[in-house]
């Protein structure tokens, strides 16, 4: 059994399994649900941040696209599972649009990323607009309200993502994006192909963002452009990811659950005390590991999945 | 002999089935009480909402603080009163959080009565999971149309009206008096969300509707985080309205008035939303001389309703600085609203034939129009929107350091009249 086989039946598919499984052992699905979403962001974020180094900020305009992709599809009466794709097409649609911005690198890609999420968002909450996308009004999909349904499809993603992910790590596409993140010359004179490699890996990344975004706004339902676009989203994606560790199926995934475990730990049990801990943990994280949990084995030549 | 018998069996089987009835009745009527009554609730202690959600928690918590200390509430369903204890999560502003703390409050910790945070946005994501898990959402200024359908029992808005009453009597004045007043070209600034855009939106079709001759000569949305209005207000100027109507969240608010003390433009009738409502945070931010002149909505803290539950305002407010002053948090109508809705929670105890959800719900509704609060007569529509509450027209006169809010339209309610400044 090849490498990648084995972190797909023995990371992948557990890791599915227990989601799917999950709603039978703790009532609250909502907090289960965002811990899916987080993974899924997480991986999506890795897919481009952890394979090329672009660190988008603005991730979370994908995210508010596929989201509006699937309430306009919604609102218009297509079935969730076509609106689904709608939000998927929203997120390439807009990936396409912004693609210029790989010419950008390092901060000024992070910012001008960031702008163009605040340009959609801004696009979106637009009054003028109200007839499509309801505006600042926000949408309210109660017609096709399915909490249980919109889970699954939520865990079905996650599952397709972390896939993706193990096939970039050890398929060639993935080694190209490695090679041209660490030295895009030598990458581009040893024959890879710079400008389609990191257009499909970023196309890849909106699209789960986007996906991720169609999954959030069947689950919420009722929802307004500043839900959708809240900037706390790409930022949990980002963090999550730099915690665990970028450009690894683990990092990202031992990110969530134990940085998202302890925020809601946290905010549940001593909530008086949230921004203290919570800021407190990051700032030592981001002083003695800040190439993630996982570099405390990579830097022993532990390979970690 | 045997006719003894068969009456003794008879009289037997008669208090067994008695004592069987009487005691299944009692089953059922008579379940054990709670220690406590949990009412679990969000508030944003940081970020974008925390200005208005913090003082609704610190009116709700004062309600329940003041409400054990006499013993607890009285709740009909068990005869008695019984303490309340409060379960509030910090969903730090987000929706996200917000959605998934409601779940908590509703699936681990199996509160009795469940409060929204302040505000649409957090309120929004909670619609759907109160729904869906037949929990009655009481929720304290979630104004957003969309949550109130005639399909879902279980949400009522208790302590803000909807959001197309607000701009009603503003409306009603700048078509029955303004324009004899010569306020006849309107300028419209908005802020685009749902509380703000909705008020626009009602404002702007109540002016059509009416076909009086007002001229609309700006019209225009800006995002909520807009927080510099010097060009706006520039733009304003060049289309020379007699009347300027500015409707944001606090923030928008007191950027768009620093920048138009700055800016030196003057306008006949300048009109913007939270100096009536919370005027001690505008007043700190702005100062007195910067909301003097300027016309708002009068709410509770300015009209002094006489309440028929709880204490009035002027007592409240004592009450309220007594226990918060050493936290900072300004009294306003939200801090208003948060005693409000404990208040409601209070008489819906008090009358549920059980905690049931939808018997809090009807007990609930069954107070629509039998109860007046500091924050006005209590009074809900089918759907479970706040109706009673009314938003007159004030305008903010300064004295010193101090500002008053003189009612000017409906003249039922006026205690003043406008004065117009001279550009």
């Amino acid at each position: 059994m090849g490498r990648g086989w084995r972190e797909l039946c023995l990371i992948v598919l557990p890791t599915v399994a227990i989601a799917a499984w999950a709603p039978n052992l703790y009532g609250n699905v909502l907090l289960l649900f965002n811990f899916v979403l987080y993974i899924t962001l997480a991986q999506g974020m890795n897919a481009i941040y952890g394979f090329t180094g672009y660190l988008p900020f603005g991730y979370v305009g994908f995210f508010g696209a596929g989201a509006y992709g699937f309430a306009i599809a919604a609102m218009a009466g297509v079935h969730p599972a076509a609106a689904l794709a709608v939000a998927g097409g929203a997120g390439i649609a807009l990936g396409l649009i912004l693609t210029p911005l790989l010419r950008l690198s390092g901060a000024y890609f992070a910012i001008a990323n960031l702008a163009a999420a605040q340009a959609v968002y801004q696009v979106v909450a637009n009054p003028a607009l109200a007839p499509i996308t309801k505006g600042p009004y926000g949408v309210s999909l109660s017609a096709v309200f399915a909490p249980r349904a919109s889970y699954l499809v939520a865990v079905a993603l996650m599952g397709a993502t972390m896939a993706a992910i193990v096939w970039l790590r050890n398929g060639r596409f993935g080694l190209a994006l490695m090679a041209l993140r660490d030295d895009p010359v030598s990458a581009a004179s040893a024959g890879v192909n710079i400008v389609r490699a990191r257009t499909i890996a970023w196309l890849l990344s909106a699209l789960v963002a986007s996906l991720a975004g169609g999954a959030f706004a069947w689950q919420i339902s009722v929802f307004y452009p500043e839900t959708a676009f809240d900037m706390s989203i790409s930022i949990f994606a980002i963090v999550f990811t730099l915690f665990g560790g970028a450009g690894t199926l683990l990092g990202p995934l031992i990110g969530v659950l134990l940085l998202y475990g302890v925020y809601n730990w946290i905010g549940i049990a001593v909530p008086q005390y949230f921004q203290l801990i919570y800021g407190a943990l990051i700032v030592v994280l981001v002083l003695f590991l800040p190439n993630g949990l996982v570099s405390l084995l990579t830097q022993r030549g532990i390979r970690v999945p | 002999m045997r006719r003894l018998e068969i009456k003794s069996c008879i009289r037997a089987a008669a208090a067994l089935a008695l004592l069987v009835c009487t005691a299944g009745t009692r089953a059922v009527a008579e379940p054990p009480a709670p220690a406590v009554i949990k009412i679990g609730s969000l508030h944003a202690a940081s970020g974008a909402y925390a200005s208005i959600s913090m003082p609704v928690y610190d009116g709700l918590k004062l309600w329940i603080d003041r409400t054990n200390a006499d013993g607890g509430a009285f709740v009909k369903a068990y005869g008695r009163k019984i303490k309340l204890q409060l379960i509030s999560y910090d969903d730090q502003s987000n929706p996200g959080t917000a959605a998934t703390l409601i779940n908590q409050l509703i699936t681990q910790d199996h509160v009795d009565l469940l409060v929204g945070d302040s505000g649409s946005v957090l309120t929004a994501v909670a619609v759907p999971i109160a729904r869906e898990h037949k929990m009655m959402l009481f929720d304290p200024t979630g104004t957003g149309a969309k949550f109130f359908t005639h399909d879902n029992p279980y949400i009522a808005l208790l302590a803000d009206p909807a959001s197309t009453i607000w701009p009603k009597y503003l409306a009603d004045f700048l078509i029955n008096q303004g324009v004899k007043d010569g306020l006849k070209k309107v300028a419209i600034l908005y802020s685009t969300n749902d509380f703000t855009s909705t008020q626009h939106e009602a404002l702007v079709g109540f002016i059509k509707a009416s076909h009086a001759p007002i001229d609309i000569v700006f019209d225009q949305g800006v995002p909520t985080s807009t927080s510099n209005y010097t060009t706006l207000i520039g733009n304003i100027a060049a289309a020379s309205p007699d009347a300027v109507i500015e409707l944001g969240y606090v923030g928008n608010d007191i950027a768009f008035l620093r920048n138009l003390q700055d800016s030196g433009q003057t306008f006949r009738f300048i009109f913007a939303l939270y100096p009536g409502i919370e005027t001690d945070e505008i007043v700190k931010n702005v100062g007195a001389q910067g909301i003097d002149h300027v016309f708002s909505y009068v709410t509770a803290q300015a009209l002094d309703y006489k309440p028929t539950v709880g204490m009035d305002v002027a007592t409240y407010r004592q009450a309220f600085e007594t226990a918060y002053r050493s936290q900072g948090v300004a009294f306003g109508f939200n801090a208003i609203a948060g005693y409000t809705v404990g208040l409601m929670i209070g008489q819906t105890l008090g009358a549920a034939d059980s905690l049931d959800q939808l018997a809090l719900r009807r007990a609930l509704f069954a107070q629509s129009g039998h109860v007046r609060t500091l924050d006005g007569p209590f009074e809900l529509d089918a759907t479970g929107q706040q109706i009673g509450e009314i938003t007159p027209l004030g305008q903010l006169i300064a004295h010193g350091n101090t500002v008053t809010n003189v009612v000017v339209y409906p003249p039922s309610l006026a205690t003043g009249k406008p004065v117009y400044t001279t550009p």
